[in-house]
């Protein structure tokens, strides 16, 4: 049985959800980034979903779990070609749109396959275990993904601020994430607290987001150190 | 070496660097999950266990 904070929790992050595409659809970025805010949409529709199978069948029922993990990898799919359109406005201006989608799809099928091969062993569940092998193969695909996409608008020197802002955020909600995943893992006794943070941390994309989205235009630039630079 | 030919070489590379990184991190977990979609949305154990 969940407490009072837990709903409250759930209740605040599905609205930082909504507001990222209410935000989007204000300032006129959301065809822009189509994908971006369809995963922000899928997320508030599955939040919804999710309350309702819960409060009808009860959060340790079969159908809650087994909605949470499949609805969980629509989620992440969603997210990995949200990541993956980052990558074709970075890449845009190189005419490489076309290279991108051939590598975005190759490397879903490779994930694909990589899961299948983990789990072809597990008799029981092996569509669930299928589903879950794959949304958490994804993650971790979509983690190298940001961070080489990081060191691309580095290197590029890309200077759209909101662009930036995006890949950021989505690289820094990957990593609150895998570190919290691995200090679990590392250290037990830390578990709890880790656990704790969760939540928390959930807040950063929808939040990042939604100021992207509504304090910095779509021709915003950022000036580079060395422009800014004043020489005395 | 082609433009296709390279990205299929670096999307293998990402892949082999993601699951080496993903069985790095999760060595000597116990099995759990990272749930990282919807916010504030509490998860279920998995379902296998």
């Amino acid at each position: 049985m969940l407490g009072p904070s837990e709903y409250i929790f759930w209740l605040l992050g599905t609205l930082c959800e909504a507001g990222v595409v209410v935000c989007a659809l204000k300032k006129g970025a959301f065809r822009r980034y189509l994908f971006l805010n369809l995963y922000m949409a899928a997320s508030v529709v599955v939040s919804i979903c999710r309350y309702e199978v819960m409060t009808h069948s009860g959060f340790t029922s079969q159908a809650y779990l087994y909605f949470y993990y499949y609805s969980d990898a629509v989620l992440t799919i969603l997210l990995y070609f949200s990541l993956t359109s980052l990558y074709a406005h970075v890449f845009g201006e190189l005419q490489a749109s076309r290279l991108v989608r051939l590598g975005a799809i190759l490397l879903l099928g490779g994930t694909a396959i990589f899961s299948y091969a983990v789990v072809q062993e597990s008799s029981a569940k092996m569509i669930t275990h299928f589903v879950v092998e794959l949304s958490q193969n994804l993650y971790f695909v979509g983690l190298v993904l940001t961070y080489l996409l990081w060191a691309a608008i580095t290197k590029m020197r890309e200077t759209r601020a909101q662009l930036v802002q995006l890949v950021l955020s989505l690289g820094l909600y990957f990593s609150l994430f895998a570190a919290n995943y691995a200090l679990r893992n590392l250290y037990p006794s830390l578990s709890s607290l880790c656990i704790a943070l969760l939540p928390v941390f959930g807040f950063v994309l929808p939040l990042a987001w939604a100021y992207a989205f509504w304090r910095l235009s779509t021709d915003e630039r950022i000036a580079p150190a060395r422009l800014a630079l004043v020489p005395r | 070496m082609s433009r296709k030919l390279a990205v299929v070489f670096l999307a293998m590379l990402v892949l082999a660097g993601a699951m080496g990184l993903k069985t790095a991190v999760a060595l000597h977990g116990d099995g759990s999950v990272i749930m990282a979609n919807g916010a504030g949305c509490p998860a279920p154990p998995t379902p296998w266990k």
